[in-house]
């Protein structure tokens, strides 16, 4: 028997078919959604990513008495930093896994994977995607800390020259300051006291110092920045 | 039942396609046209014996078969069914290697004296005992070198298909390819043998 009559024979007593279209059509088609919706949430974690580091006030380092790598460390998102590796891995897989994915080098496919997340995620940045994604899991995750929390929690520890809250009462070299907790200060500045352009100095602005702590009330600012990210004021109420 | 050559000769492969979809019979006409090179082929890649390339043929067949809705149009066919054959010639290879069988099959055994004029073998300048010693050198390659310069000199396809076989992008065929000529050549000057790839 010839081998193409072995062949043929096989197939007809084993009653062997073609897998049908739809399975290809199903497997391709799942392959690029898995794609489209690693390279969505990835796009959505890196605007998170941006927005943290909008707040993260990373310029504070140089005046920090704990360790810089450690306060450094602090101030990265790294759940959200996570959330995009794992979402760029997965898009990766699915570039790599298509018909023709193997056309692209190594570098290609995990760059392009994570390029659109990039370019996405930038996208939503700047219409305020990442801060409200940010909000809704902050409100909605218990357990999750949100950049907000974090940074208050930074910008409360007079003892180690961090100060923020919002202005209630300004007067002459002085002013009232109340922090996040509810507490009231006495604020001191004078003339080499730095003050960000943006900060208006006005009751109900919410701002951040720099400086030391003279006493239990009292606290000599070096330095007077807004509260939200560089160039950004916040007036009354905030928002987290 | 087989279809008759003189019927399978007048389709191209995608049309035998289309009509082994309809009738199972006209896919014989797809493995006859293939058969021989694709033989070859297995028994040079994995050193098997007739028998033992045979079924590695017919398996691949099978897959194919199973497979057929599945291949993509914008590949060229021979790339596709020589993809599937390597995957189960490699396969098999991994599997007798993993298992200590170091027994092959002799060169002469298994390598016929049909290797095309534009191969390797073509771009030999010295004629010596040439099929044993070429082969014999391809065997010390490891598989990544072996597998480039077969398809490329031995099947004598483009990178495009060469890519498309491996799965591999053409840039990186390019390079493996100069490797694997540059140890096939350090290899035959070790062995005072006169080739120019």
């Amino acid at each position: 028997m010839k081998s193409s009559e072995k062949l043929i024979e096989t197939i007809k007593q084993q009653d062997i078919r073609p897998m049908p279209g739809w399975y290809y059509f199903l497997k391709n088609g799942l392959l690029w959604a898995s794609f489209g919706f690693a390279v969505l949430l990835g796009a959505m974690a890196f605007s998170v990513i941006l927005f943290a580091i909008q707040q993260a006030d990373f310029n504070v380092l140089g005046h920090l008495s704990h360790s810089k790598m450690e306060m450094f460390l602090g101030l990265l998102p790294f759940l959200w930093i996570g959330v995009l590796l794992l979402f760029t891995a997965v898009a990766f897989y699915s570039i790599r896994n298509s018909e023709r994915g193997y056309k692209f080098t190594l570098a290609k496919q995990i760059g392009f994977s994570a390029l659109l997340s990039i370019l996405l995620g930038t996208l939503f940045f700047i219409g305020g995607g990442g801060r409200r994604l940010e909000q809704a899991f902050a409100t909605n995750v218990s357990l999750y800390e949100s950049i907000q929390e974090r940074k208050v929690k930074i910008w409360s520890m007079p003892e180690s020259g961090y100060l923020s809250g919002k202005i209630t009462e300004v007067a002459g070299d002085h002013f009232t300051l109340e922090d996040f907790k509810g507490k009231s200060w006495e604020i001191q500045y004078g003339d080499t006291t730095f003050i960000a352009p943006i900060v208006q100095m006005e009751v109900g602005e919410t701002i951040k110092l720099i400086g030391k702590m003279a006493d239990d009330t009292v606290f000599k600012a070096n330095e007077i920045r807004p509260w939200g990210g560089p160039g950004q004021r916040h007036r009354g109420r905030q928002s987290f | 039942m087989i279809v008759l050559k003189e019927i399978c000769d007048k389709h191209s492969d995608l049309e035998i396609i289309q009509k082994s979809l309809a009738e199972v019979d006209f896919f014989s006409c797809l493995y006859e046209r293939y058969e021989a090179r694709l033989l070859r082929y297995i028994k040079r890649l994995a050193y098997l014996s007739d028998e033992e390339a045979e079924d590695i043929l017919q398996e691949s067949f099978i897959s194919i078969w199973k497979n057929l809705r599945g291949f993509d149009q914008s590949l060229k066919l021979s790339s596709w069914i020589y993809r599937i054959v390597h995957n189960q010639a490699v396969s098999l290879l991994r599997k007798k290697q993993s298992h200590g069988e170091k027994d092959r099959v002799d060169w002469n055994d298994t390598i016929g004296s049909d290797i095309p004029d534009e191969t390797v073998m073509g771009l030999l300048k010295e004629g010596q005992d040439i099929d044993h010693d070429t082969h014999a050198l391809l065997e010390r390659l490891p598989l990544p070198y072996k597998e480039v310069l077969m398809l490329k000199f031995l099947e004598a396809m483009s990178y495009e298909e060469i890519s498309d076989v491996l799965k591999l992008p053409e840039g990186t065929v390019a390079t493996r390819i100069n490797r694997a000529k540059k140890a096939f050549r350090q290899l035959a000057d070790a062995q005072h043998l006169h080739f120019e790839l």
